[in-house]
């Protein structure tokens, strides 16, 4: 294979891992810039979206089904379904374990936040066990070749998925009440509280759409890979908080930019240094950021206070 | 404020139950059996019984659980009835050397265990040897096979508390015959000439691949890559996609099904690798790989460093139990599991004879193991060389068509020395 064509197919590698991280970092950046809390159980829902997945799927006799289109609709109604069981349990984790703690010391919020996500971890363990689960194929996949650079249905699915939730997001942001409410209760919470927002629902909300789209992740790497595992979401959370640190903590489209990065920047580091080298890269990323650039390459989104 | 109060004991009776659920799934690693003391003796067995390696382990276990009611059915140690004690060692679903270590010391201070058969994992042997050693318990492996273990300088290390107290012995071969046997088969037989090498970088697998991949060249192969996986990793397109682009005929990979062995094969397919052959060892002769794999697991290969027990005359007998108490076909190991109970079993009824009946020591059973007698066992005869490991020097060899495991063929390597 020629050396440009092998570029372009670890580049499709790298978009379609990228994906399911600028997923996970949309979640991740958004509570972050809302009530500056780095909401370690994060990633633990993506699995959770993965299990939830499973368990609609499991509900479906999909074998029934033969026609392209039948399948597609299924697998949309499975998204939205996996996505509003993961809101759910985003608002749950909220109310429960940090509303109390939303004005305490820094470091309350963040140990409870690793407390949940081994709780998450420790009923997913109980739920499905400790061995990888396999995801039910059942979407067409077909392989196309352009210009030489083969890439799969499912490759596609990550990345057309992972960008329309990406631009829905961006409507409700800037576009939307929700949205508005949203950023003024990030830039100033008592003056919002001022202005007449709800801040508690201001501030649920956001955990829901996070955990939503955290959801929607765990769907897609499911159909991707074929397989999840109930620890999957510890390093592929890490992971996507290295991507929201790159772009810029707080920012929804740094943290974007900086998922589909490190998804390049790990197929690149297999192909051109070695496989076994590429969390170290990853993670040596995240030291200089905050070393050198602390506020991201798009810049942080976090209230300034005077 | 009432509400308050409610929403208050809501989420306390949440936390609750959410920490009672978390708790449950711990419990399993304490030494299970009944109750110590009186006339009771246990064989330990530390396994990993949970999670991807349970396909493994659950096989074998059940060879030890086999051998234990065979033993006390055919009265072996007189007087006494003989219990298996089956420990997990896997943490999440893998093996895991702290958490073996963790076992020994538990079996170590229960004086009605007298031997312990395991661990399955060599990585978790080597926390466990120099437990072993310096506790003076006996642990007999059914499959362990990194040479190190045993032979050599490395080994040395492990027993320095006791040098030379051999405590660890093996009812399996090693992987300087396992990985050349393998290597040979592919080059010779599946006519393989390039090939490109991944391990999962634990003591076994980087172990196993570097003596597939020295024999592969010796036979005339072409090795194109030796790449490491790391662990928890989820994602191999772009390892293999960088494979593909070297185009091999073969992909070796050294590791267990829990450390990735299954999700490689599964993603060879996306890399456009899927129609290519996939060599494995021990570690991914098991169930979980075709369930990992799915359709993509048809063309691997897997050696396995004992014999087959249904080839085997005198082990027929055990194969119908097997089927008949757990009611499922044996597992590359469960025969391996059933003979090194036995041989625990058989030392402690030995060293009864010098007793006059009463419950041999640890000490006294490790003599009996150290004798060099011979075993007439299911997997034929053997027994332990000075170092502990097996005379018999057996490999076979498996391939998966149509969604199972199959025996291919079978070699027998002990008139040649280790290469």
């Amino acid at each position: 294979m020629p050396e440009v064509h092998q570029f372009f197919q670890q580049l499709i590698n790298g978009i379609a891992l990228g994906g399911v991280y600028a997923l996970i970092a949309l979640g991740y950046t958004m509570v972050y810039g809302i009530i500056e809390l780095i909401n370690f159980a994060h990633g633990d829902v993506y699995t959770l979206g993965s299990y939830f997945s499973l368990s609609i799927l499991a509900l479906i006799p999909l074998s029934k089904y033969t026609h392209g289109w039948e399948l597609w609709l299924i697998a949309i109604a499975v998204i939205v379904l996996a996505a509003l069981l993961c809101g759910i349990v985003g608002v749950l984790i909220e109310r429960l374990a940090y509303r109390r703690l939303r004005n305490a010391p820094r470091l309350a919020p963040l140990i409870t936040a690793i407390g949940v996500s081994l709780i998450l971890e420790n009923i997913m363990q109980i739920w499905k066990g400790t061995s990888e689960v396999s995801f039910p194929q059942f979407l067409p996949d077909h392989v196309h070749v352009v210009a030489g650079v083969g890439f799969h249905d499912r490759a596609v699915l990550v990345v057309v998925v992972s960008l329309v939730a990406m631009a829905a997001l961006n409507m409700l942001v800037f576009r939307t009440k929700l949205g508005t409410a949203m950023r003024a209760t990030a830039q100033d919470r008592d003056a919002a509280q001022l202005m007449g927002i709800n801040i508690n629902s201001t501030i649920a909300w956001t955990f829901f759409i996070g955990a939503a789209l955290a959801g929607v992740a765990g769907f897609i790497s499911g159909i991707y890979y074929g397989t999840t595992f109930f620890l999957n979401g510890y390093q592929a959370g890490l992971k996507a908080f290295t991507a929201a640190v790159l772009g810029g903590i707080g920012n929804i489209t740094g943290a974007m930019l900086g998922g589909f990065l490190i998804g390049i920047v790990e197929a690149m580091t297999s192909q051109y240094i070695s496989d076994q080298w590429t969390t170290v890269v990853v993670f040596s990323i995240l030291i200089l950021i905050l070393v050198f650039r602390p506020s991201g390459l798009l810049g942080e989104q976090v209230p300034v206070k005077v | 404020m009432r509400c308050y109060i409610i929403a208050r004991y809501v989420s306390i009776a949440a936390v609750v139950a959410l920490t009672s659920a978390a708790l449950a799934g711990c419990t399993g690693n304490a030494p299970s059996g009944t109750s110590g003391g009186g006339s009771v003796v246990r064989i330990g067995s530390d396994l990993p019984v949970s999670g991807g390696d349970a396909s493994d382990g659950v096989p074998t276990a059940n060879g030890v659980k086999l051998a234990v009611i065979d033993a006390n059915k055919r009265h072996l140690i007189p007087g006494f009835t003989i219990v298996a004690s089956i420990v997990d060692d896997a943490v999440n679903g893998v093996h895991n050397p702290s958490q073996g270590a963790k076992n020994i010391q538990a079996f170590a201070s229960d004086s009605a265990v007298l031997g312990v058969v395991g661990p399955f994992n060599s990585n978790v042997a080597k926390a466990e040897i120099p437990l072993s050693n310096s506790l003076g318990i006996a642990l007999v492996s059914p499959a362990n096979t990194n040479p190190d273990l045993t032979k050599g300088p490395l080994a040395a290390q492990l027993r320095t508390t006791n040098p030379n107290d051999i405590t660890y012995f093996r009812v399996c071969t090693t992987d300087d015959i396992q990985g050349p046997a393998g290597a040979d088969y592919a080059a010779q037989v599946v006519k393989l000439k390039r090939a490109y090498v991944l391990d999962d970088n634990e003591t076994y697998g980087k172990g196993v691949a570097d003596q597939w991949a020295a024999q592969f060249q010796k036979d005339g192969g072409t090795v194109l890559g030796h790449d490491h996986i790391t662990k928890g990793q989820q994602d191999f397109h772009a390892l293999l996609t960088r494979a593909a682009s070297l185009s091999p005929d073969v992909v070796f990979y050294g590791g267990t099904t829990s450390t990735g062995g299954g999700l490689v094969r599964k993603q060879m397919a996306d890399a456009g690798l899927g129609n290519i052959a996939y060599f494995g060892a021990d570690g991914v002769r098991n169930d979980q790989f075709l369930t990992d794999a799915g359709a993509a697991a048809n063309g691997s290969y897997a050696t396995v460093a004992t014999v087959n027990a249904t080839k085997i005359p005198a082990a027929q007998t055990f194969l119908k139990e097997y089927q008949a108490q757990f009611g499922v076909p044996v597992g590359s190991y469960s025969a391996n599991g059933y003979v090194a109970a036995m041989t625990i079993i058989e030392a402690t009824a030995a060293a009864m004879k010098d007793t006059s009946g009463a419950l041999p020591t640890r000490a006294q059973v490790l003599d009996q193991l150290r004798s060099g007698k011979v075993h007439h066992s299911i997997i034929g005869d053997f027994s332990f060389d000075a170092n502990g490991d097996t005379t018999n020097k057996i490999i076979s060899i498996y391939g998966v068509r149509n969604g199972g495991w199959v025996f291919l063929s079978q070699k027998n390597y002990a008139k040649l020395s280790p290469r």
